[in-house]
């Protein structure tokens, strides 16, 4: 035994920092939900510009996932880590480098966005130079992370670091392909891949966003703060080991399934779904590992809110996959996309599993972190019953309306009709639903108004200075060897000696390797044959680029985030092509720079609307929507019909396009003529019709262009009989 | 000739499934080495670790 003692204390400053930003950056992302949710029933809630429902919502799932879920985990992998390791984290300096960085790419998503900046790809909207930022952050932390994993003095590596290895290595991985892009500007980048190939990358980035952001690193923390709290260890070891593999092998296969019946090949979406249905059972392990870390402890539930907390944390983290399996069944998932359903199942996942799971935590962390009582044990409970049954009102409501409007989409009369051929119908529907979500939302607010002022009170009761406590721990001997007899005999016995098992966990370096060419090795037979392999991708000879006018209108389409509730992708079922025409096929997108398919329905699909109606219903309906469709609740956008089209802007966009393979011929020269002399035609149509004088260089003809395109050059080809 | 002519013409869909099998012995190695007798010493100390941040669970 190795007799010298290391002296080290643990820097628990850092844990409370990220405790306030957890908890402030939460509050921040719970009210612009409540706003977006209230813009929904209430269309005048669109304040301003700036202020619309297809800019705020990337604002709220980004402030959800990457302030609140991130600063969460950070809290807590920083509070455990260093437990587990009995190390301190190997540089103060870096770990404050991750916390003011991580807020300052925080508040850089609060500018931008809102200014309509934004790649237009989920969870992935932030623009170039703040993905650049990102990137640094994130090595930062990685860098601080491995050194300390280096310098600890367990030996064994506990399993919830297993957890928060392979997060951080997956969401580098993720973060870096996703969002290969090529300028046009200081804030405007196009997507390298294109079309079906981006809606792959994207949806393999969207989902693996919730498994190794929403999941793996509140997985780690559950494996460490249930048994703190509980004061036992976890239910069985074995089980949590299992658990950890079985996720890294499968759910990186899982994104498909955000895409099925699109346009991407058969095989990949069957493969996606294949692989979310076996996710079931290392959830559900999961799942009850930790209801049973509880065992013989149950009576401290009823007393506890801590514990109550993480049971309905827990439970909620098994019913939402139950669910997400359930929803990747390709029938089930004809129904339930482009619906309320999946605002529902994320809703359970991130206020059930992911909140519940950061207040239990943060409350368990107050007092040893303030060094203090907490101020009230009944605002904890007040907190847990608002938030609980803010929960329940909001995923009954937007459960029964995703059900309800789906089923209305899909519903036949006897003749043979859509029943509800009126887009706007299925949406009236939804209204009592969605008051009653902006209930729920409210009380759950509540409960983190609540939740702040007992933590604030908390703190100010702190002592003076805090006490810093000295742990002493001998280093790791370089000299160790595994007592354990080593294995005599044949191939077997040696394997289920599982000596090379506890060499790999000792070398945390190689462990992350082989977790990194799981998940690699799994990305790349998935995504590269739609890349390499044409079959995958029919080429249709009528489809051209868009033209530079209606490329600036695709712009102003990204920038009002028109996408987050209108579809460009007719499904191939009967309903779908009943109400919106041809289903899409996926030579259409090739020059989708990038895919701009969507996936929710708040407004109908677009993806034929070109020709549809005349120039000057697009001019009316966007100088307020409700002239044209009485009861549509979508925002208005009259500041269109007098804010100017950047025309030198347009040859950058054209520029940058061409760069990454779109034919653009001529307009790579004269971008800005060729679009001078499309908008003249447009606005003459406009003022031949009766329409406003004058738009001839403003904004909205560059958007209706743009709109009037869509679906047309496949039109052309089935006019035309070429294909 | 570009290089998604020559990769669809080399036949690789065949590596999916190498990959595949490949994967899935990989998984069950783990699976029966997690559950291998003779391991309940090592997991039971481990899973003790959250709960003494002073005193280490597992050899130096």
């Amino acid at each position: 035994m190795n007799a010298r003692l290391d002296s080290f204390s643990y820097d628990d400053e850092i844990v409370r920092k990220f405790l306030w930003a957890t908890m402030i950056w939460g509050l921040v992302g719970f009210l612009i939900g409540l706003i977006i949710a209230i813009q929904l029933p209430l269309p005048g809630f669109n304040a301003a510009p700036y202020l619309t429902f297809g800019r705020l919502r990337p604002l709220h799932t980004n402030a959800v996932i990457f302030a609140f879920a991130g600063n969460a985990f950070f809290c807590g992998a920083y509070y455990s880590t260093q437990r587990l390791l009995k190390a301190r984290m190997w540089s103060d300096a870096l770990s404050k480098v991750h916390f003011w960085g991580w807020q300052a790419i925080i508040v850089a998503a609060a500018i931008t966005l809102p200014l309509g900046f934004t790649q237009s790809k989920e969870y992935a909207e932030l623009e170039w130079p703040i993905d650049i930022a990102i990137a640094v952050v994130w090595v930062a932390f990685a860098v601080n992370y491995f050194v300390t994993l280096t310098k600890r003095r367990e030996r064994h590596i506990y399993v919830a670091i297993w957890f928060y290895i392979a997060s951080i290595i997956t969401v580098a991985l993720l973060h870096i392909f996703n969002n290969l892009s090529v300028p046009a500007g200081a804030f405007k980048s196009y997507s390298i891949y294109a079309g079906v190939q981006d809606a792959f990358m994207q949806w393999w980035y969207g989902h693996n966003a919730v498994a190794f952001f929403l999941t793996t690193p509140f997985l780690g923390l559950m494996y460490y703060f249930m048994p703190k709290a509980a004061d036992r260890p976890v239910f069985s070891y074995k089980l949590s080991i299992l658990h950890f593999w079985s996720l890294v092998f499968l759910y990186i296969w899982a994104g498909p399934h955000h895409l099925h019946y699109t346009a991407l090949p058969d095989w990949a979406s069957t493969l996606g779904m294949l692989f979310s249905v076996m996710l079931w059972m290392p959830s559900w392990g999961g799942m009850v590992n930790g209801l049973l870390t509880l065992r013989g402890a149950w009576h401290k539930v009823t007393e506890d809110p801590i514990l109550k907390f993480f049971v309905v944390a827990v439970t909620a983290y098994g019913m939402s996959t139950f669910e997400g399996p359930m929803l990747s069944i390709k029938s089930v998932n004809a129904l339930a996309h482009y619906t309320d359903w999946i605002i529902a199942h994320v809703h359970t996942g991130a206020l059930g599993w992911n909140g519940f799971l950061t207040f239990g935590m943060v409350y368990w962390l107050a007092p040893r972190l303030f060094q203090t009582e907490i101020f009230s044990k009944k605002l904890m409970e007040w907190h847990f019953w608002l938030a609980t049954f803010g929960i329940l009102l909001y995923v009954v409501a937007i459960y029964s309306a995703g059900a309800t409007q789906g089923l209305m989409w899909r519903a036949f009369d006897e003749t043979g009709r859509l029943q509800y051929p009126d887009f706007v119908e299925t949406v009236m529907r939804l209204m009592p639903m969605y008051w009653v979500r902006v209930m729920g939302g409210t009380l759950y607010i509540t409960g983190m108004l609540v939740g702040i002022y007992n933590l604030y009170r908390t703190w100010a009761s702190r002592p003076a200075t805090y006490e810093v406590p000295v742990v002493q721990a001998a280093p790791l001997n370089p000299a160790y060897t595994d007592p354990h007899a080593p294995a005599t005999g044949g191939l077997w016995a040696r394997f289920t000696d599982m000596g090379w098992h506890r060499r790999w966990e000792g070398m945390p370096l190689f462990f992350s390797v082989m977790t990194a060419i799981a998940v690699i090795v799994a990305s790349l037979f998935e995504i590269v044959p739609t890349f390499l392999i044409k079959s995958n991708v029919p080429t249709i000879a009528s489809i051209k680029p868009y033209t530079p006018l209606e490329l600036a209108g695709r712009n102003i389409y990204q920038r009002e985030g028109c996408f987050n509730c209108h579809s460009q992708m007719i499904r191939p079922l009967m309903y779908e092509t009943e109400r919106y025409g041809d289903y899409s096929k996926p030579g259409e997108s090739v020059y989708e720079h990038p895919f701009l398919w969507g996936s929710r329905r708040i407004g109908p699909d677009l993806a034929r609307l070109g020709g549809k109606y005349p120039d000057l219903w697009h001019v009316r309906h966007m100088y307020n929507p409700r002239e044209v469709v009485q009861k549509s609740i979508m925002p208005a956008y009259p500041h269109l019909q007098t804010a100017v089209i950047d025309f030198a802007a347009i040859q950058k966009s054209v520029d940058a396009m061409a760069m990454i393979g779109v034919p653009y011929g001529d307009a790579v020269n004269t971008a800005p003529e060729l679009a001078r002399a499309q908008a003249a035609q447009v606005a003459a149509s406009v003022e031949a019709a009766g329409g406003p004088k004058g738009l001839a260089d403003k904004e909205i003809v560059a958007l209706t262009a743009y709109l009037q395109r869509l679906g047309r050059d496949l039109k052309n080809a089935t006019a035309g009989g070429a294909r | 000739m570009r290089l998604s002519d020559i990769m669809s013409a080399a036949n690789l869909s065949a590596y999916a499934e190498v990959a595949m099998i490949l994967f899935i012995a990989a998984f069950v190695a783990i699976v029966i080495a997690t559950f291998a007798p003779g391991r309940q010493r090592t997991y039971d100390a481990a899973s003790r670790m959250p709960l003494d941040d002073e005193h280490p669970q597992t050899p130096r």
